[in-house]
């Protein structure tokens, strides 16, 4: 188990590097400039010049190692030794965002992460109870009435763009129900519909995964011969089934929960979220070179950590699982 | 199995825990939605329009206009009065006794001073440094840092260290003090000179960036870069609780894409304002969201509204049903640019060099058919390009309307006949004219108008056109190279003078993208600048528009920007007052509105509002 984790410590710089050179290959490869404003008055061009020149923009081998200098915190390890006073005052350093002038990457994402994280803890949260339990249902009792309509709520989650069924949430419970209020963040029932709304897809993977475990489960041999030494059938499903059931749900958590938390796009814009997943979308839209590669890097650490979190879970939860 | 259920039950340990130490503030007074959050509150950086307006409710410029008086006039802001020398060249403004920062201490003319250097100085990379330039040696001055500048960068990396960058910014103060036309006479006296006569600097300065900073906090944020020499900002001195504010609001608290919080700055000179208490102001990217918001009860003022189905919103207003919407008239044109130079970025020869062409093209559209099929929210049809009567004692041209008749006849002149009888039009050596490219932006109405105009086009002049949408950072890039053929555009004037717009069209500007350089319209121009006469200067700058929109056609304005907002009226039909709605919006076209003097109405107003 330590070995293991150690392993994928150590491999996990390794692959934030690769990650970072193709992101920023793509990222510079966009056309435009970053530091012009798309509407209205442009700076004189004297002023254009001096920016690129800052931030390297006129030479990209400079700015891909300056980046990395910072990002690592070396930068920030020599300014400590040296006692500079141009050090950054973060470790890890994720630069300035053009867009929006006054803020660094750092802060962005220290403002926005957590709140994608909540949200995407709920919606998984809610996607296992909703998955675990039509699954279990539908697997009790297949092809009966009550798997069929998980079936098809399961297939509604997968296949309704979010931004559809945020908007119908949307409608139906503030405007007509007046249950909630649109565009509100910050107090916890205003985390209720966005959850949901996010949650559905991934609960129906879940019901799905977990329905065919589960059938695959309740016909084997232990399970017939618990039955037949009379132990009820929750207790069969809830003791014995569920538990061989759960491990293909267990190794989807991973990159599920991860991108969960990294936000999307159109749940944050929908429900005004103040979290990550718009950073994506909005800043290869404006060329905030240096947005693009920190939330980039962020997504792909969390994606390896939670792959081995549930690596972890998965020898907790089995102890038979060893290599 | 009982795992499982440990590890869910700390996760919605986690999840409860970050939810109950994250709780929102109560709601404010007066609830603004605006569409992206704020790039910058240093006011010497600002260009786009909602951080300006936030500008006015934080910071104080030494004048303001009267927005609620249609003329539009000029009154004491954070000065009490000014003298104007007698040649207009020496402005003296006095600065309220009682006028203080939000943390308690004197505003000076010193954080003037220092605020407009700033604006000035290149390194602070301020998109409106130019609107400083009508100060005496402010232009010079802008000039002589670059050069300084580039002139440190190229020293060996061993004479660049601190104490050089920081020796330059000290030379650099110096050669400021010594040669711009700005001084603080005493600390409430501020004395500017101007290069020329200018009539319309009192306008600048009530524009937001011409607002003080408070100097100690910047300084604070401010370092030298010792490899360029260069002043670099740490912008963290416009967050709270850094920020420090002359307006009559204070920033509370900002958090990103979530809300801004203003409340009342306690120190401000004026007891009436600010009129509501504490103001949330809440950044939601979409479009659709932002109606519901406000339709819910969420604000009381959405402050750019661009649905898509904004002239339904309007079409039930007209019928009674929808008072909420209000389209405004602002200080702004959509247009559309001829690329003026005499080829192409590929080397073809550019028929829009020639300006019959171009006027032929502009007479050959029908802007009334445009703006109500299109875009149907009540823009008003533009053959001109500054918005008539957006300025008091400018008179505007008629411009070019639609003339299929006189369109056909300019192209034969420019000698585009169809001489084989295919419809297109051949040039002497029978060449056909070229099909045009119509370049747009994505995302908007740019494609659609695109394709009206080539359909008149094709139909009138018989030329072949293909509309072109790019994302707005690669049409930005060939607006800039210019390579394009026509390309949409639009602009919004700053200030209340002709030249806000006309100095588009002149040589090699900025935001110059067509390329049109005409001496006989930069010569017109330059007289304007030496006409001492406001009224003779006047008449120059609506000769060089009528010029601009009668002859040459650099650009070809299609209608006159109307802006969105939402809020309530303050009255219902019958007289009595409707709680909600906003008191002391302004309807002048020049669109600026002082949070700090709009009022909601209250429930209990006069007895009990029913």
């Amino acid at each position: 188990m330590i070995g293991l984790i150690v392993r994928r410590l150590v491999q996990l710089p390794m692959i934030l590097l690769v990650i970072y050179t193709i992101t920023f290959v793509l990222a510079w490869s966009l056309p435009g400039s970053a530091v012009i404003n798309d509407e209205g008055r442009q700076p004189p061009a004297a002023v254009l010049e001096a920016m690129e020149k800052q931030y390297n923009l006129d030479n990209p081998v400079l700015f891909y190692w300056e980046y990395l200098y910072g990002v690592t915190g070396l930068k920030w390890a020599a300014g400590a030794i040296t006692n500079d006073p141009d050090a950054p005052s973060v470790v890890f350093d994720f630069g300035p965002s053009f867009r929006f002038e006054d803020w660094t990457v750092n802060e962005l994402i220290g403002s926005s992460l957590p709140v994608s994280v909540a949200l995407g803890l709920s919606a998984i949260l809610i996607a296992l109870s909703i998955g675990l339990f039509a699954g279990v249902v539908g697997a009790v009792k297949p092809n009966s009435l009550v798997d069929l309509a998980t079936l098809a709520v399961a297939l509604v989650g997968i296949s309704l763009p979010s931004f559809v069924v945020g908007t119908v949430l949307l409608i139906l419970f503030p405007v007509w129900m007046g249950v909630g209020q649109v565009g509100s963040w910050g107090r916890p029932q205003d985390m209720v519909l966005p959850a949901l709304t996010l949650s559905l897809p991934f609960a129906a993977y879940i019901a799905r995964l977990t329905r065919i475990g589960m059938i695959e489960a309740l016909q084997s041999d232990y399970v017939r011969t618990a039955r037949a030494k009379g132990v009820s059938m929750g207790t069969v499903v809830w003791k014995h089934a569920l538990k061989n059931a759960f491990l293909p749900v267990l190794s989807y958590l991973g990159p599920a929960a991860a991108f969960a938390m990294t936000g999307s796009f159109v749940v944050e814009t929908v429900f005004r979220v103040p979290g990550i997943g718009q950073h994506f979308v909005d800043a290869v839209r404006n060329k905030d070179l240096f947005v693009i590669m920190g939330v980039t890097l962020i997504f792909a650490g969390m994606l390896v950590i939670f792959n081995l979190i549930v690596d972890v879970m998965y020898r907790w939860v089995d102890p038979r699982i060893e290599q | 199995m009982q795992r499982v259920l440990i590890v869910f039950g700390l996760l919605i340990a986690l999840l409860g825990g970050v939810i109950w130490t994250d709780r929102p503030l109560p709601p404010a007074d007066l609830t603004l939605i605006i569409r992206l959050d704020y790039n910058t509150l240093d006011p010497q950086r600002m260009s786009y329009n909602h951080d300006i307006r936030l500008a006015y409710a934080i910071y104080e410029p030494l004048v303001r206009w009267d927005n609620l008086d249609p003329d539009f006039t000029i009154v004491p802001a954070a000065a009490e009065r000014w003298e104007v020398s007698d040649d207009y060249r020496t402005y003296t403004f006095h600065i309220r006794e009682n006028a203080t920062w939000s943390n308690g201490e004197p505003l000076t003319a010193h954080d003037y001073a220092y605020a407009w250097q700033r604006a000035v100085m290149p390194d602070t990379a301020a998109d409106y440094a130019t609107l400083f330039f009508h100060i005496e040696g402010a232009e010079d001055f802008f000039e002589w840092r670059t050069a300084q500048l580039e002139a440190y960068g190229d020293l060996p990396a061993s004479e660049r260290t601190r104490e050089a960058a920081i020796a330059l910014r000290e030379e650099a103060n110096a050669h400021f003090d010594a040669t711009v036309g700005l001084e603080a006479v005493s600390d409430k006296v501020l004395r500017v000179t101007l290069e020329r006569p200018t009539p319309f600097f009192l306008d600048l300065t009530c524009f937001a960036i011409y607002s003080p900073v408070h100097r100690d906090t910047v300084e604070r944020f401010v370092s030298v870069n010792a490899a360029t020499g260069a002043l670099q900002q740490d912008h963290g001195w416009t967050k709270p609780p850094n920020v420090v504010t002359n307006g009559p609001y204070r920033v509370e608290r900002w958090r990103f894409k979530r809300e801004m919080r203003l409340s009342a700055n306690p120190h401000y000179w004026s007891e009436e304002f600010p009129r509501e208490e504490t103001v949330s102001i809440l950044p939601i990217v979409d479009q659709n969201t932002g109606v519901l918001a406000f339709e819910t009860g969420l604000s009381q003022w959405h402050t750019d509204v661009t649905v898509d189905y904004i002239a339904d919103m309007i079409e039930k207003k007209q019928r009674g049903e929808y008072p909420a919407i209000q389209p405004m008239q602002a200080f702004g044109t959509y247009f559309w640019s001829f690329n003026c130079r005499e080829r192409f970025n590929d080397g073809r020869p550019n028929p829009f060099h020639d300006a019959r062409v171009r006027r032929a093209f502009a007479m050959s559209v029908d802007k009334d058919s445009i703006a109500t099929n299109i875009k149907r929210s009540g823009e008003e049809p533009a053959d001109v390009f500054i918005p008539p009567g957006s300025i008091a004692g400018f008179e505007s041209p008629r411009g070019l309307s639609f003339d299929p008749e006189r369109a056909r006849a300019e192209l034969e002149a420019a000698g585009w006949i169809d001489r084989n009888g295919d419809g297109v039009p051949e040039n002497a050596a029978g060449e056909p004219f070229p099909v045009i490219e119509l370049l747009g932006s994505t995302g908007s109405y740019h494609d659609d108008v695109g394709l009206a105009l080539g359909r008149k086009w094709e139909e009138t002049l018989g030329v072949r056109t293909k509309v072109v949408m790019k994302e707005t950072k690669v049409y930005r890039q060939d607006l800039k190279k210019k390579d394009f053929m026509m390309a949409r555009g639009g602009w919004f004037g700053d200030f209340g003078d002709p030249v806000t717009f006309l100095d588009l069209h002149k040589t090699g500007d900025g935001n110059n993208d067509r390329g049109y350089s005409d001496p006989a319209f930069d010569e017109m121009l330059e007289r304007a600048q030496r006409e001492t006469d406001p009224a003779k200067r006047m008449e120059i700058l609506a000769e060089a528009e009528r010029y601009t929109m009668e002859e040459t056609l650099p650009i070809l304005p299609i209608w006159h920007y109307n802006w969105f907002y939402m809020y309530h009226p303050p009255t219902n039909d019958n007289g009595t007052p409707n709680p909600g709605g906003l008191r002391y919006m302004s309807s002048h076209q020049r669109l600026v509105q002082y949070i700090w003097q709009v009022e909601v109405v209250r429930e209990d107003e006069n007895g009990g509002a029913s």
